[in-house]
């Protein structure tokens, strides 16, 4: 569910790189977060009857409003310093792909699609990010500035990719690339467990309106590879987790943002789990949700009966105030811990701004992961 | 309280007082109108064509003014779509742009460009726009959107291939921006003409590709300073002129009311309020003149601007609006420079009647001890000021360089100022010369010693004519001159009948199809490639130079213009051919300060060359320095792609152009702008030149017509005085046809004196223009050229326009009553 928030960001895609307003600004249609409580009538619903098959759904689903390839790392070097890397690519429809789409020619730049990338490396110290920008382009399959194809898997805006080794490894083994002004990586992933499908068989509801998203992970991953840094290569091992979500209505129409955790815990299980912010006074009205991930990929969905997230400290980052300590629990499987920001410097001033960065997890369990944090 | 209460009421009844003389001789308060109107009209009417200029300027420099490096193919054809993919696909960031012209419905050309807002680099303010998400789907779904420039927006309404319009005020006159996909449907393309990438971004191109560094594209603003640099003098010329006419004028009202202003402060009436009531007087009058000369300079301007806007945009591919957009400060600086001009007119006005000596009595002699005295601080300052122009021009005559176009035109004032000082002591002294020699004719005598009398109110109108005659001497030397180079030049650089531009993939075809026609005498291929300038020990220094390869056939040959060679035409041509000589354009020369025998050192894509430079060769109307090299040598050591093929035909062909024009489209496609026929290419030229020049002879005709102006005020002005001295003559029996006649005289010798100064005066303003000015501002020097039939025009004009400006007091004089001239006689 993290992965909402970059939604928004999808949004923000239009807004990126254009700076301040200065066009007769239009009243804004957008609902919730970004628009993405926005009506989505012309595009294909996510709903629980929907089945899940591979490898097609590892590529686009222009039907859909929006989606993402989100990949994030916690890595460390040789000398055991802790580093973390994010590579999402984002696809947004403006118009849904009916009847008219493509009768406005097959010209190239007539494509509806929109891509927005985001990359970051978190160092022990700070962080660095850098975004992308690319419109679809009615061309052949693997073409174009930016998109996806499904077999052999390849995800690209640029020269940024996420990208299979082969025709018929899927999600099993990756290779990631990202190179910006102040940082580069390069990243072989490979996966040590099976696709893990969130809430009913893919279908991961965010409102108790009931709409939602199509929702599955590769949380498994093995990574080794290098990051540049200021020129200076470092290599790094670490684990990684790879979510897949598409929708067309992510969000109620007064949720405002969510705080979203993917948890490594020692001994090899994972936790997801989410907070959609909005409904109700204050934090009430929340709407929780989470998977509980054995070590061998059996899941367990999570509500707001067997998941508790509790905001602990808040720091002030970026001028917002940010929880950046949380107190997570699951009582039915004894996870008691308290979930703290490496720093609180991880924030992603894109055009459309968030926190996303690396954590550690100490109480009842040790772990890392990576938490995400918008509409703050 | 009470004081200032009466001194109020004083200086009330003061202002009543003095203006009372205005009610007396309305013809006065018109003539003071009239040169404030002049003068302020033609100065506001330059300023609001360069205002409107700069304006359109700052637009176009805002539009790429992020300052966008563009990348382009080296055979400058558009791009491939596939040739921007791979580029992004490798990480490089640069964004496609689309450019091209399009008609709409009513005839309006627009440029229109295509952007893809999505990877545009952020800073420009092309990219500026799309700022919110509605925005930007808006732009990209059908219907899109278009920003257009606010002078064609109604135009374009119209139009309905166009997309829905927003306004933007901020783009360049003529500019239409749209989504890159409709761009690419308007103008009927699916290929790229650019990509353009922020300037810190480095790119690793292939060779094909080159990239143009956004400060390499010299702006427009600073390609049309020189030319608005020309305007502004003109309008400064014809504001120097009007003020002229405003000084005669004043002068003469001051005159006119000395005896009103001893009887006033005889009555009490404290010198500082009579200064003030006069500031008041020539405020108000200065408010109503500037509001008038505003209102017809800006009408003025819409005349010509049209004109400016089309010579603008054919020499430096600039788009200016040819309507007018004027900002605020325009306003007040027109007010500003008219109530300033007035007041410097008026100083001495106020100087003397705040010194009023109230026992002066008339001191019938005392004037010519001043006059004298006046006379030799005039040549004395006129002697220093020319002095100064002498020097500037020794100095600046050799080597002027573009810092220096300031200099340039200080000389140029010192020198009008310096020669303008110096014509009454000239005319003084001429007219003493002249009345010795006619001891034996009493008549003639008189009418020397009088017109001398006249001097010192007849000066100033004198040297505005002088001015306005040089000017018109000088610049007409210069665009006569221009205008025998320039024509000559083109016809050697357009050697060729015909000129056929085909494309990469036709070119060897066409070559050999057209080796093989009869009527072809011979093909000169030319071919363009740029290439970085590197110094002695191989670094990279400044812009990329620019090449032209052309083919030294003998033809070619024997007709180039070359302006200096190392060891002669013959051997430059055979070093050119051989590969290893260079020659370089007048303005590489004068602006880096290269001659024939030095080096350049280039790097081309198969490493560093270097060349000899053997020739330099003028290129007029070129902005940029430039060399020329062999075109095959070119296409072998620089890559450059196919460029257009010169086609020259045998004398005793059968078919002529038009043939070969038909034969080409039928057998390759070529038309129109793909095949073109010398004469269309050279009347083009020839237009350009001509409309250019049509502003500054405008302006200069306008100069003349307000010297003329000048002296008629001025004899009107002292009419009733002259008469009073032409009466005694009268009454002494001198015919009143000879009166007249010795009027005309007299005016007509003063103007042909005036003349025989301004011929000289004019030939030193035309070396002034084309050694100094032009080297400055254009970096071309012109061979200076002297028309015998100018002169003898100006002279003809100078006599034309004295006895234009005598006929209407003449006239008058020739009405007057015999009642009335025994009535003044006995007056005086």
């Amino acid at each position: 569910m993290k992965r909402s928030t970059l939604l928004l960001l999808l949004a923000s895609v239009i807004i990126a790189g254009l700076g301040k307003a200065f066009w007769p600004t239009a009243p804004s249609t957008h609902a919730g977060y970004a628009g993405l409580g926005e009506q989505a009538s012309g595009f294909a619903q996510a709903g629980p009857g929907h089945t899940l098959a591979f490898p097609e759904d590892h590529g686009p689903h222009p039907d859909y409003r929006i989606e993402w390839w989100y990949l994030t790392a916690n890595l460390e070097s040789a000398d055991g310093r802790p580093f973390g890397v994010q590579w999402t690519l984002f696809r947004q429809a403006l118009a849904p792909e009916t009847g008219d789409n493509h009768a406005t020619g097959d010209a190239p730049w007539q494509d509806r699609q929109l891509w927005m990338a985001h990359a970051a490396v978190s160092t022990p110290e700070g962080h660095r990010f850098a975004e992308k920008f690319a419109r679809g382009m009615a061309l052949p399959a693997g073409q174009g500035q930016a998109g996806v194809t499904a077999a052999p898997f390849s995800a690209w805006i640029d020269d940024w990719s996420l990208t299979a080794e082969s025709v018929g490894s899927g999600f099993d083994r990756l290779a990631v690339r990202a190179e910006a002004d102040d940082f580069a990586y390069r990243l072989a992933l490979i996966a040590q467990g099976p696709l893990v499908r969130h809430g009913e068989g893919g279908f991961s509801q965010k409102s108790a309106d009931g709409q939602g998203s199509m929702y599955y992970s590769q949380p498994f991953y093995r990574v080794e590879g290098t990051l540049r840094l200021d020129g200076e290569p470092i290599a790094v091992t670490g684990r990684a987790w790879l979510d897949r979500e598409w929708s067309s209505q992510l969000l109620g129409a007064t949720q405002r943002g969510w705080d979203w955790f993917s948890l490594h815990l020692a001994g090899g299980a994972k936790l997801m789990a989410f907070r959609l912010r909005g409904g109700g006074e204050g934090d009430e009205g929340a709407y929780l949700s989470g998977s509980w991930i054995t070590p061998q990929g059996e899941v367990t969905a999570l509500d707001e009966e067997s998941l508790r997230l509790t905001p602990v400290e808040t720091r002030d980052v970026a001028g917002r105030e940010l929880p950046t300590t949380w107190r997570v629990e699951v009582p039915a499987r004894g996870l008691a811990v308290t979930v703290s920001a490496i720093h609180a410097d991880q924030w992603m001033g894109t055009s459309f701004p968030y926190w996303e960065g690396m954590v550690t997890v100490q109480g009842s369990h040790t772990g890392e992961g990576y938490l995400e944090m918008t509409g703050y | 309280m009470t004081t200032n209460a009466t001194h109020a009421g004083l200086l009330h009844t003061t202002w009543g007082t003095l203006s009372s003389h205005y009610r007396r001789h309305p013809g006065q308060l018109a003539m003071l109108l009239l040169g404030l109107w002049v003068a302020s009209a033609l100065w506001s009417g330059v300023q609001a064509i360069n205002a409107s200029a700069r304006d359109s300027y700052a637009r176009a420099e805002s539009l790429f003014s992020a300052q966008l490096d563009s990348v382009v193919r080296r055979d400058n054809q558009p791009l491939s779509l596939d040739a921007y993919l791979t580029l992004r696909r490798a990480g490089m960031p640069v964004s496609p742009l689309v450019e091209g012209e399009m008609t709409i419905d009513d005839g309006t050309h627009l440029r229109v460009i295509g952007i893809d807002p999505l990877t545009l680099p952020g800073e420009s303010s092309l990219a500026r726009q799309q700022s919110d998400a509605a925005a930007l789907r808006d732009w990209i779904l059908p219907p899109h959107r278009a920003r257009i420039a606010p002078e064609q927006v109604e135009a374009a309404r119209d139009d309905s291939r166009l997309p829905p319009l927003e306004t933007d005020p901020s783009l360049p006159p003529g500019t239409l921006i749209t989504d890159i996909g409709v761009a690419q449907q308007l103008l009927g393309v699916d290929t790229l003409s650019r990509l353009v990438v922020a300037p810190g971004q480095s790119l690793d191109l292939p060779p094909s590709l080159v990239r143009q560094s956004a400060a390499a594209l010299a702006s427009p603003g600073q390609l049309t300073d020189s030319f608005h640099l020309n305007l502004t003098a003109m309008g400064l010329l014809a504001l120097i002129v009007g003020l002229f006419i405003v000084h005669a004028a004043l002068g003469l009202a001051l005159e006119q009311r000395l005896g009103m202003l001893r009887t006033l402060r005889a009555l009490g009436v404290p010198g500082r309020t009579l200064v003030i009531a006069l500031a008041l007087e020539l405020l108000a009058i200065g408010l109503l003149g500037a509001v008038l000369g505003i209102v017809s300079g800006v009408g003025l301007a819409r005349l010509l601007l049209p004109d400016v806007a089309a010579s603008l945009d054919a020499l430096y591919d600039t788009d200016v609006a040819s309507h007018l957009a004027l900002p605020w400060y325009y306003w007040l600086g027109g007010l500003a420079v008219t109530l300033g001009g007035l007041f410097s007119a008026g100083l001495g006005m106020l100087w003397r009647a705040a010194r009023l000596d109230i026992l002066a009595l008339g001191k019938a002699q005392a004037w010519r001890a001043r006059l004298h005295r006046q006379l030799r601080l005039q040549a004395l300052a006129g002697a220093v000021l020319l002095a100064v122009a002498a020097w500037l021009g020794w100095r600046l005559g050799n080597r002027p360089n573009p810092q220096e176009l300031a200099l340039g035109f200080a000389m140029v004032a010192a020198l009008l100022l310096g020669a303008s000082l110096w014509l009454p002591p000239l005319l003084a002294g001429g007219l003493g010369q002249l009345s010795r020699q006619l001891r034996s004719r009493p008549r003639l005598q008189w009418a020397l010693a009088d017109l001398q009398l006249q001097l010192p109110r007849l000066q100033l109108p004198m040297m505005a004519l002088l001015l306005a005659l040089s000017a018109n001497l000088g610049v007409g030397s210069m665009v006569g001159g221009f205008r025998l180079t320039f024509l000559d030049w083109l016809d050697q650089r357009l050697l060729a009948d015909m000129y056929v531009r085909p494309t990469e993939a036709q070119h060897a075809d066409v070559i050999a199809w057209l080796e093989n026609r009869d009527e072809v005498r011979v093909i000169l291929e030319a071919r363009h490639a740029e290439a970085p300038r590197l110094d002695a020990e191989g670094q990279a220094t400044g812009q990329p130079l620019a090449l032209f390869g052309i083919t030294p056939a003998a033809v070619m040959q024997r007709n180039w213009p070359l302006l200096e060679t190392a060891t002669g035409r013959m051997a430059a041509w055979q070093a050119l051919s051989a590969g290893n000589g260079i020659f370089i354009n007048e303005q590489l020369a004068h602006r880096d300060g290269l001659a024939p025998g030095d080096t350049l050192y280039l790097r081309g894509p198969q490493g560093p060359v270097t060349l000899a430079i053997v020739a330099v060769y003028p290129d007029y109307g070129n902005p940029s320095g430039e060399a020329v090299l062999s075109a095959s040598y070119l296409a072998e050591r620089f890559t450059a792609s196919p460029g257009s093929l010169g086609v020259v035909l045998r004398p005793d062909a059968t078919r002529d152009v038009a043939d070969l024009q038909a034969a080409l489209g039928e057998r390759f496609g070529l038309s129109g702008d793909a095949a073109v026929d010398q004469r269309a290419v050279k009347r083009t030229a020839t237009e350009v030149f001509e409309r250019t020049f049509a502003i500054t002879q405008a302006l200069n005709v306008l100069t003349l017509a307000v010297a003329g102006l000048a002296l008629l005020t001025t004899l009107l002005a002292q009419a009733g005085a002259r008469r009073a001295q032409l009466a005694p003559l009268w009454a002494l029996g001198v015919s009143r046809q000879q009166l007249i006649g010795l009027q005309f005289g007299q005016l007509v010798s003063a103007a042909t004196g005036t003349a025989l100064l301004a011929i000289p005066l004019g030939l030193g303003l035309a070396w002034a223009l084309v050694a100094v000015i032009n080297v400055a501002a254009f970096g071309w020097r012109l061979p200076l050229h002297i028309f015998p039939d100018q002169i003898a025009m100006t002279l003809l004009l100078a006599m034309l326009v004295a006895a234009l400006a005598a006929l209407l007091p003449t006239w008058r004089l020739w009405r007057v009553p015999p009642r009335q001239l025994l009535q003044e006689f006995s007056a005086a």
